[in-house]
């Protein structure tokens, strides 16, 4: 018999209780996962997006919505002379809820751009030009509404001809209905208007030159701002929000941990009183029976910490599939998120165990000879 | 650290000993002065509320006197930096309640004291065994409390006061819980245990008929001894 045999047997001494706590922390540290994961998944995905589309900037103009505020097209005709600045590609990116999607990335691009390069073909063609009233779909967004090629998509009041399904090498360029920019424009009513310019820079350009052709653009155009490509999402208040949202929901549900594991932990002390005083009597120091109680609350949070991390995985994994948020994301769930969320749980049992230990350490073991 | 010049020959001496709670409304103890000598076997006899167990809580370090000076072998229990080592090393304590962990066989309730000592896991184990035979109970060492009769308790209880080799045994009220037969033999294992490796033995009891077989008698009355008496047929030490 180790000392860990003595830690474990006195959480098995309540198997329902210590059970209820670990599903308790395991929903805590799920929701932890789950939040954070799609949070970060959302940043990485727009990120990976860019990435794709060989964008270096982005310039847009990021508000409250998720999608950026429009501005005038002809703010192309600023940026192009800047020094550094290679080729530019205007966009109209809106989310849209299209037929049976309720919520839908519509990309319509600067037709001959270089947004249109990163598209490979995997069944039909792209559109001839930018007049044909044709889109092409992702292949998750394909999937998503039905469509294969030759069907039609209703856009707005317009059916559209579905001329092919692409695969755009990310989930955000996946879960795309891609067509040209001056046709959203008509169809939207939004002549003469983008979202964002993807750029890209003379190759070559370092860290901080990139730096400074930001800062030079956004002086040029102050009606948007530009940001190295896969920052630009930070920027806007509707990831904060959905951030701090992620986060402070998390921060409640650790909160509640705490309180559970701490409520286990005392009722264990209080229900132990007598055993700790046996303990003591017989010659236990009470630094090992604080040890043993805080081992036994650390237990708990690694226990509730694997199982949450079980869970929020598995939680995640199914909630992608849901329509509402299908092909617009890919969860971040690294090892560092899954490890800290781990550690995030056995911090919480050990600050939890603190105060139970504290008052185990109090217990006088003259009590031991009473009753 | 206060030391006291009673020579190797005594294990406890008390000293104007007194134990109050409430703020000096109870007073439990009024002023003990008496020797243990070594390998002593010691009743302390008394009514319900005499004193004779907050006594032997004072031996046993489980509390601290109010006043009054408590010496073991020679030195001040007061001034012991840690008296979870003295619980720990120097005394074994058998209680009427057994006091088992319940949670734990009988093989590991036996071990649970060595875990302050250095003692690998198998040299815990293997001590066990040899205690767990010495009282009797080879064939029980994996049975949890709750299957064992409650002799068979006792004696997983005596088998975990010699755990560490304490030198000196406390008792109360050991044989309390159990029925006449149960009781005598509880009793001879403890004087035979107490016989073979020389141990000095402090028993509570309010059964004259088991102080009897002890050595010397300290009876106890209101918080006093009110009489102190060798045993004529048993002792073989003075006071």
């Amino acid at each position: 018999m180790t000392f860990f045999t003595i830690v474990v047997r006195g959480l098995m001494r309540r198997p329902v209780r210590t059970g209820l706590t670990l599903v308790g922390i395991s929903i805590g540290i799920a929701a932890v996962v789950a939040l954070v994961g799609i949070s970060r998944g959302f940043e990485t995905s727009w990120e990976a997006g860019m990435k794709t589309r060989g964008t270096d900037v982005v310039v847009s103009n990021m508000g409250s919505a998720l999608t950026p505020k429009p501005f005038s097209a002809s703010v192309v005709d600023r940026i192009t002379p800047i020094p550094g600045v290679a080729e530019t590609c205007s966009l109209l990116v809106e989310l849209m809820s299209i037929e049976k999607a309720e919520m839908m990335i519509v990309s319509a691009r600067q037709w001959g751009g270089f947004s249109w390069k990163n598209l490979k073909v995997v069944t039909g063609r792209l559109p001839h030009d930018a007049k044909e009233r044709a889109v092409v779909l992702g292949k998750t967004a394909a999937e998503m509404l039905q469509k294969k090629v030759g069907d039609t998509l209703q856009l707005e009041t317009e059916e559209l001809a579905v001329v092919g399904i692409v695969d755009g090498g990310a989930v955000v360029e996946n879960g795309s209905v891609v067509l040209s920019l001056s046709l959203l424009q008509e169809l939207t009513g939004s002549e003469g208007k983008i979202n964002i310019i993807d750029l890209r820079v003379t190759p070559g350009t370092s860290k901080e030159q990139l730096n400074k052709i930001c800062d030079d653009i956004t002086k040029a155009v102050p009606e948007a701002r530009a940001v190295i490509a896969g920052e630009h999402i930070r920027d806007s208040q509707a990831y904060r929000m959905i951030s701090a949202m992620s986060w402070g929901t998390s921060l409640l549900a650790v909160l509640v941990g705490v309180l559970g594991v701490m409520n286990t932990m005392l009722m264990t002390v209080f229900e132990r009183t007598q055993e700790i005083c046996i303990l003591l009597a017989v010659g236990w120091k009470r630094r090992r029976i604080v040890r043993m109680v805080l081992l036994e609350s650390a237990l708990l949070g690694l226990l509730g910490g694997l199982g949450g991390v079980a869970l929020g995985f598995i939680g995640v994994k199914l909630m992608i599939n849901l329509p509402a948020i299908r092909g617009l994301l890919e969860p971040d769930l690294n090892l560092t998120l899954l490890a800290r969320s781990v550690g995030i749980a056995v911090v919480v049992g050990i600050f939890s165990g603190l105060y139970p230990a504290w008052r185990s350490s109090r217990l006088s073991p003259s009590q031991a000879l009473h009753g | 650290m206060a030391t006291s010049d009673t020579g190797p020959g005594c294990v406890f001496e008390a000293i104007a000993l007194k134990k109050e709670y409430d703020g000096g409304q109870v007073q439990a103890l009024r002023g003990l002065d008496f020797r243990i000598n070594e390998g002593e076997f010691v009743a302390i006899v008394g009514q319900s509320g005499s004193g004779k167990s907050t006594l032997l809580q004072l031996l046993g370090a489980l509390d601290h006197p109010s006043t009054g000076t408590l010496h073991y072998r020679g030195s001040s229990l007061a001034e012991r930096a840690d008296l979870s080592d003295y619980r720990a090393h120097e005394i074994g304590f058998i209680f009427q309640a057994f006091h088992l962990l319940p949670t734990f066989t009988a093989l590991e309730n036996v071990q649970i004291p060595m875990f302050e000592t250095n003692r690998p896991a198998a040299d815990r184990k293997a001590r066990a065994i040899e205690l767990l035979r010495l009282v009797g109970l080879e064939g029980r060492q994996h049975h949890f409390p709750a299957k064992l009769s409650g002799g068979e308790r006792q004696r997983v209880a005596i088998a975990r006061s010699l755990a560490n080799g304490a030198s000196v045994l406390l008792a109360d009220e050991p044989t309390g819980n159990l029925d006449s037969e149960n009781a005598a033999l509880i009793l001879d294992l403890i004087v035979r245990l107490r016989r073979e490796q020389s141990i000095t033995l402090v028993l509570v009891t309010h059964d004259m008929s088991i102080a009897r077989q002890a050595e010397r008698v300290i009876e106890m009355k209101d918080g006093r001894i009110s009489a102190d008496t060798l045993n004529a047929a048993t002792s073989r030490n003075p006071i």
